[in-house]
């Protein structure tokens, strides 16, 4: 079996140094202007685009809920041979990725609302779901009885795709009102702009996430505020679990072959996700984020894309470069989230807080030193 | 006075730039060569209008007298078997100048060069006349010679210089047969008239034909002749191996068809036997010895020393299908090495390495040369045989052509054809595929940065040339056979009524 | 050529073209010339152009209903004494295959929209299924023996392609690798079949070769070489043992992919093979060996599925097995029933390994051990996985159980081993497929498929009408009508077939699954599962059999190229005057006067030649 080395262009950071930044409130990503540049410009076209996806997900959610052939989900609702043509010749942002991303969250399983599909109150709430639903459709009346997991799985689906666009929605408003903060001067390195996120997060921590479907012009819960699923703990923390740590193998870099045993029996140590992923093979086959690098890239701002024009091969690697500047805004984020979710201040005097804060900060180290850190150094 | 043009031209053009009284930067020489070339090309295709099809025998004859006391009179003609090799010259040296970038040393001695091998192979496909012929053979290796040691690689001197001796032994053993011919027959004719035994005993013609078997084998090259081929490539520089590859091998191979074919017929149908196993063995030697290699160079070199031994095998069979086959296939064989060498050379170019122990996963679509790994995949397809193109029709035409005369021998061959697939593949897949990375040989260098320059569509441009024609032939192969047919089906007759005939091989 | 012939029948020579220009249609996406858009447009556009070659297909089966079979040639090389043709046999059996070929790309394409549907290289792929498609119709259409071969060898090209598909992958290098070389053996001892009846018969057309075979008489020995050299090329394209090698790891590739290839193109090697039988009288030889590596694969193929953990690997195994049963109707000379059998086989198992397909899509996961219970929750996957298995297993009255049938029927009198083969392969198979059912569907949810919504409906739909075309194969079969009719079997046959399904069930679903997983402790019994995990150690042997010849045989020519060869040439050139080292030196200086040199010591040479003359 032949095995390509990974060849680095900087060192990968230790833990250790990772912990120590962490605790020192110091920045993970080295503050550097070319930094900020890449950063803010990549965040603002990843909001841009969270902003289509989150639209979408709750359109699909909530519009093409159970529907059998959802030919036109992609569409908002908006179906006019413009935009058929459009969609047609591939015009349009991916939202296959954001369905990726879906499925990921909700596979991996993991955190409050996965918690909650599978309570008592939510099955309730799905047994009038269905009892509604089956009252017009004579193939669900019929495939419910043989299959029950079926329709209950579907709406477990939906409700997961529902709270990660509510989820993209906050962080959408949140990366483009960095832009904006840095366009106007509020916002001038990287610590500020892990401190704005910061904010955004812990501002919008305790937002209630909750779903509701019209059948037959009957509102029904499917989350109902009652849950009290919150925005940070139930939707933020599992969405950075699945998506930035565990993530799906790519079929383009892994062998699923079982006897191979390349993959983990075990998701909890997956490490394919945005943090661990290797940019260079980004655009290839097999390697579904280039479906979002493609979307940044439609959406770049001017000021990045000049940079980027300036370096290596300019326009023809633009979307590998557009990558590593993601995973750069990415440990960004990361950053962001553990300080908002640190047990205690950093600023504590207390032994035993500031010995909780060690521990907090360490399981992160150790999850992140296994990450491409080597992105984290000023170039 | 067409085809004194196609002489003139790039003679005269090199004579103009060596003397051009002022300096010339690169991109002037370059340019006027390529113009030159292109002029060449022009008048080449000119030919193919003005050639009778359907007529088997020399066309376009011109000569005048020169040193007839001699025997040394300057003849031309072209035929079936001359066209598609003029041609391919043609297409090729405009090909190699094209690609010739960044010369930076003696850019304007460089392109002088190139025009002269040019003119000098098309000198030698057209004489009529076998010491003009031997004076074009010579002509031709003083620049390569000067091509490869001055602009080749760490080790040039040493490759030219093996180069050199084995091309001079070549030489001098076909001046040795064609002289001891003219001394046996007592003629001073030196025009290309076949001998019989009535002129010559057989044991003379075996002796005779065996020098230029050796001599034209060792440009071809067979094993055990080959040795320089592989040095000399890999010293080379890429369009020098373009060059070397598509267009000069073919001397090797015209000669064997032409001269030892063509004036030893029946001493040739003696040996055919023994020259099919010959070939069999080159053919496998040579693939075997590229299995192994892990320069892709080198690799390529040797698949040339297998793929050229298909032509002798379909020359000993001699029959219609078979020479035709053996016309495609010096065609086909020039296109893809071309081909094949080009790529190699974007791929060292962008790498700085060629050893397929350090390459990986090229055919990544932003960082690496997704272009190069598709035309590559394509070439090595083509080279390995397989339907829809040139080498394919090439490989069906010689075996059909040669089953019922050497069935051990073809099929020993196709066993090569089978090896091509190994080692091309192994190519591919350690270069191409996986993840793109360039590792050090040396581990303890430190790590290293995967920055790989882009090659341009432009660049490309005649990498996909190529790899259009290798498709257009392996479409249509009618458009080759067209011009060759009645050249090889008239040798075929020679062949068949003036050989012994001599019953071997399973026939049902 | 009649000129009455209706426009889409003249035209039929399209039908392969439209594959292949799907390809070239794709080429602006695949090559990354359109940047800003994304690739699916290339899958649009193929997907129209296949349903175009369905519909012209199925247009050419009407006017060869109303007109009877036809045969179209055209010219395509021809010199000397060769006469390469292109030749189109339209007889229905091949238009039906033809159908076959164009409709499971079709709904493969579709199945592949959702599949792949965050693939960025989509256009590349559906640029080589398009080629793999224009190959393959071609085929099944053939009437010349060298038009086969030419697309035969297409087909190893797009399949090492698509087994190649996802390139970075470590694994697909070796199985790419594996994939053509394997075929590419089989291909070459074709090629020499055929250069040898090009120079011998002449005509490639199978009706004047098959006249040709009848009239002359080949030495034994000839003709047995030559009929084993035929049969290798199908047996390479169907992997039968030992050539088999490649399919296990042919699994890295796309499972759209998996499942034409599962499907159509063993369909297509066996077709070939149908097809070169006729040229086989002669060697009884290559009717033996079709016999035995047909009984081989069969049942060797099975138990190496029984013994697989990989979902994928442990169904494409079933394919080797299932095709080495159609080896053996094949050589017993039933192809009308070998025919069946494939139609039956490749309607089935397409949907098999859709269903597969959308199992991996849900749950990133192949390995049976980490499955579990997902029947509840995907209607649309467990059917599909239902009926193919019962459309492969004589057991309920589907496509299978009518075939084996009427098969052992007809052979239990003249070869009645092979008839206990037919049977043994269907008790093997029942037994498997229940073990992966009960795996993959039944029982706890494993983590990996605690939440396992059903697929999106571009998987769903293809699935879900496969299944019904599935259910009604018999009656589609029936339509075909074969003589005698596909229900033309005693009761005892009907009921050893039944009864093996039933056995093999029953027993697949006693077993107890865990033991399957954990090796015995049992020494015997241990040897045999790694020996059957391992797919009887085929890689191993290879790897120190032919690998290791070839391998040894390149570096014992290298090292002779090297020491002896080039040694001797350089051991000369240090006695000899001119060194390298001398002319090295010059080589730097003046280059001019070496040209000088050159040229006049030329000169001097031909004044010689003139003087020793004069």
């Amino acid at each position: 079996m032949t095995s390509a080395k990974i060849t680095l262009s900087q060192p990968l950071v230790s833990a250790a140094e990772l912990q120590r930044r962490l605790l020192a409130g110091q920045t993970l990503l080295a503050d550097t202007p070319d930094h900020l540049l890449e950063v803010v410009g990549v965040l603002e076209s990843y909001g841009e685009v969270l902003d289509a996806y989150s639209i979408n997900l709750i359109y699909q959610a909530e519009r093409q809920f159970l529907n059998p052939f959802p030919v036109f989900r992609f569409f908002d609702g908006d179906i006019n041979p413009a935009k058929i043509w459009r969609h047609l010749n591939h015009d349009r942002i991916n939202f296959e990725y954001a369905e990726y991303c879906q499925k990921a969250m909700f596979w991996h399983a993991t955190g409050g609302l996965d918690a909650y599909l599978d309570s008592s109150s939510f099955l309730e709430s799905c047994k009038a779901i269905i009892e509604k639903k089956r009252r017009n459709d004579p193939l669900l009346s019929l495939l419910h009885p043989l299959f029950p997991g079926f329709l209950l799985e579907l709406i477990r689906s939906a409700a997961t795709t529902h709270a990660l666009g509510q989820f993209w929605r906050v962080m959408s408003d949140l990366f483009l009102d960095l832009a904006r903060a840095q366009r106007q001067g509020q916002v001038s390195n990287i610590e500020q702009v892990v401190e704005f996120i910061k904010h955004g997060l812990v501002a919008a921590a305790a937002n209630l996430i909750t779903y509701a479907v019209e059948i037959h012009g009957h509102k029904l819960w499917v989350l109902p505020p009652e849950a009290g699923l919150s925005f940070l703990a139930d939707v933020a923390v599992p969405y950075v679990e699945a998506v930035f740590l565990r993530g799906m193998p790519f079929l383009g870099t892994v062998s699923f072959n079982a006897q191979a045993q390349q993959i983990s029996p075990d998701q909890a140590s997956f490490t394919y996700g945005a943090l661990y992923a290797d940019p260079l093979p980004t655009m290839g086959a097999g390697i579904p984020p280039s479906l979002l690098m493609q979307d940044m890239y439609r959406h770049l701002p001017e000021s990045l894309h000049s940079w980027y024009l300036q370096r290596t091969r300019g326009e023809a690697d633009v979307r590998v470069k557009i990558c590593t500047s993601f995973q750069k805004s990415m440990f960004c984020v990361t950053e962001a989230a553990i300080r908002g979710t640190l047990p205690n201040s950093l600023q504590t005097k207390e032994l035993s807080q500031q010995q909780a804060n060690a521990d907090y900060a360490g399981a992160w180290a150790g999850r992140l030193a296994k990450g491409r850190t080597d992105c984290l150094a000023a170039v | 006075m067409t085809l004194t043009l196609l002489l003139l031209i790039p003679f005269l053009g090199a004579l103009g730039l060596s003397l051009w009284p002022r300096t010339l930067c690169e991109v002037v020489a370059r340019r006027t060569a390529i113009v030159l070339l292109i002029i060449q090309l022009l008048l080449s295709l000119r030919v193919i209008f003005l050639f009778d099809s359907t007529d088997g025998g020399m066309q376009l004859q011109e000569g005048l007298y020169w040193l007839s006391s001699l025997g040394l009179d300057y003849r031309l003609g072209i035929d079936g078997l001359s066209l598609p090799l003029v041609l391919i010259n043609a297409v090729l040296t405009l090909v190699a100048a094209i690609v010739s970038r960044s010369i930076s040393q003696r850019p304007r001695l460089y392109f002088c060069l190139l025009l002269v091998i040019s003119g000098a192979v098309n000198g030698a496909f057209l004489s009529q006349n076998l010491l003009l012929f031997f004076l074009f053979y010579e002509l031709e290796l003083i620049p390569l010679w000067l091509l490869i040691s001055v602009w080749g690689g760490s080790n040039r001197a040493y490759a030219a210089t093996k180069f050199l001796i084995f091309t001079a032994v070549s030489g001098m053993l076909i001046l040795g047969a064609f002289l001891g011919l003219a001394f046996a027959t007592g003629s001073v004719d030196f025009s290309l008239t076949p001998v019989t035994t009535l002129q010559l005993s057989m044991g003379g013609q075996i002796l005779l034909l065996s020098a230029l078997l050796i001599g034209f084998g060792i440009k071809v090259p067979l094993f055990p002749f080959h040795t320089w081929l592989p040095d000399a490539h890999t010293e080379a520089s890429t369009p020098v191996s373009v060059l070397l590859a598509g267009v000069l091998l073919k001397l090797g191979t015209y000669g064997i068809l032409r001269f030892g074919m063509g004036l030893f017929p029946e001493a040739w149908s003696v040996l055919a036997p023994g020259l099919a196993i010959w070939a069999a063995i080159s053919v496998l030697y040579g693939s075997l010895a590229a299995i192994a290699q892990v320069d892709m160079k080198r690799m390529v070199a040797y698949s040339s020393v297998g793929h050229m031994g298909y032509v002798l095998l379909a020359a000993a069979a001699a029959t219609p299908v078979s020479l035709l086959g053996s016309v495609f296939q010096m065609v086909s064989h020039g296109l893809i090495s071309a081909l094949l060498f080009m790529l190699v050379g974007v791929v060292y170019k962008a790498t700085g390495t060629r050893n397929l122990d350090v390459l990986r996963g090229l055919l990544n679509p932003e960082r690496g040369l997704p272009l190069t790994g598709s035309l590559m995949i394509l070439g090595v397809m083509a080279s390995a045989g397989l339907p829809g193109m040139a080498g394919f029709i090439s490989e069906f035409l010689l075996f059909r052509g040669s089953i019922e005369k050497f069935p051990i021998a073809t099929l020993l061959s196709m066993v090569g054809s089978a090896l091509t697939a190994v080692y091309f593949l192994l190519l591919v897949n350690r270069a191409f595929f996986g993840r793109l990375a360039v590792t050090p040989v040396d581990p303890n260098s430190g790590p290293l940065d995967i920055r790989i320059p882009a090659s341009t569509l432009v660049e490309q441009l005649p990498s996909l040339m190529l790899a259009g024609s290798v498709v257009f032939i392996g479409l249509w192969p009618t458009s080759l056979a067209s011009i060759t047919e009645s050249a090889t089906n008239s040798m075929a007759q020679l062949m068949s009524t003036l050989s012994i005939v001599l019953p071997i091989g399973v026939t049902p | 050529m009649p000129t009455a012939l209706p426009l889409p029948l003249q035209t039929v020579w399209l039908i392969p073209v439209y594959g292949f220009a799907g390809m070239v249609l794709s080429l602006p996406w695949a090559t990354g010339w359109i940047k800003r858009n994304g690739p699916r447009p290339a899958a649009y556009l193929n997907l129209l152009i296949t349903l175009v070659a369905v519909v012209h297909g199925s247009i050419v089966i009407g006017e060869v209903l109303e007109l009877g079979p036809q045969h179209l040639s055209f010219g395509w090389f021809q010199v000397a004494d060769l006469d390469l043709r292109i030749g189109f046999d339209l007889s229905l059996i091949n238009l039906a295959a033809l159908e076959l070929v164009t409709f499971m790309s079709f709904i493969c394409q579709v199945f592949a929209l959702g599949y792949l549907d965050k693939e960025w290289a989509l256009a590349r792929f559906y640029g080589l299924v398009g080629f793999f498609e224009g190959a393959m119709s071609g085929v099944v259409l053939s009437s010349n023996l060298f038009m086969s071969y030419f697309l035969l060898e297409m087909l190893t090209l797009s399949t090492y392609l698509l087994v190649g598909f996802w390139y970075a992958q470590p694994l697909v290098i070796t199985a790419a690798r594996d994939a053509f070389l394997t075929k590419r053996v089989g291909d070459v001892l074709l090629l020499m079949g055929v250069v040898c009846l090009s120079a011998w018969a002449g005509s490639m057309e199978f009706t004047d070769l098959y006249a040709w075979s009848a009239q002359h008489k080949l030495a034994p020995l000839t003709s047995n070489l030559l009929g084993l050299a035929l049969i290798a090329g199908p047996m390479g394209k169907c992997a039968q043992f030992p050539m088999h090698l490649w399919l296990d790891e042919a699994m890295e590739g796309p499972n759209p992919a998996s499942i034409l290839r599962n499907s159509v193109v063993v369909t297509c090697g066996a077709l070939v093979l149908i097809k070169l039988m006729p040229l086989l009288q002669q060697a009884p030889l290559a009717t033996t060996v079709l016999l035995s590596v047909g009984a081989v694969s069969a049942i060797g193929g099975a138990l190496v599925a029984i013994a697989q953990v990989d979902l994928k690997r442990a169904c494409s195994y079933l394919t080797t097995s299932y095709l080495g049963l159609v080896f053996i109707a094949i050589a017993l000379q039933q192809p009308a029933i070998a025919i069946l059998m494939l139609l039956a086989h490749g309607l089935a198992k397409a949907l098999l390994f859709m269903s597969v397909g959308s199992v991996i899509a849900t749950t990133n996961c192949q390995d049976i051990t980490e499955l579990g219970g997902m029947a509840s929750r995907m209607p649309a996957t467990t059917l599909a996985f239902l009926v193919g298995s019962a459309g492969l297993v004589g057991f309920l009255p589907l496509g299978c159980y009518w075939c084996y049938g009427i098969i052992v029927e007809s052979i239990k009198a003249t070869s009645p081993l092979m008839a206990a083969v037919f049977i043994i392969t269907n008790f093997l198979t029942a037994l498997n497929l229940t073990r992966l059912f009960r795996s993959v569907f039944m029982g706890k949810s494993m983590p990996k498929t605690r939440r396992t919504p059903e697929v999106n409906w571009l998987m769903a739909l293809p699935m879900v009408s496969l299944s019904v075309i599935v259910v009604l194969l018999p009656w589609i079969m029936a339509l075909l009508d074969p003589i005698p009719g596909i229900n033309s079997f005693s009761l005892p046959v009907a009921a050893l077939v039944f009864s093996s399904g039933l056995i093999g069930l029953v027993s697949g679903s006693l077993l107890h699954l865990d033991s399957f997983w954990s090796r015995s402790r049992t020494q015997s019994l241990r040897v045999l599962q790694d020996l059957l995990a391992l797919d009887f150690y085929t890689p191993d042997i290879y790897r120190s059999t032919i690998v290791a010849f070839v391998a040894g045989l390149a570096r014992l020519a290298n090292w002779f190229d090297q020491a002896v060869v080039n040694g001797f040439v350089n051991g000369i050139g240090r006695l000899s005057l001119i060194t390298a080292e001398g002319l090295r030196q010059g080589v730097s200086g003046q280059l001019q006067s070496y040209v000088l040199t050159l040229i006049v010591a030329i000169i001097l040479l031909l004044t010689v030649v003139q003087f020793w003359y004069s």
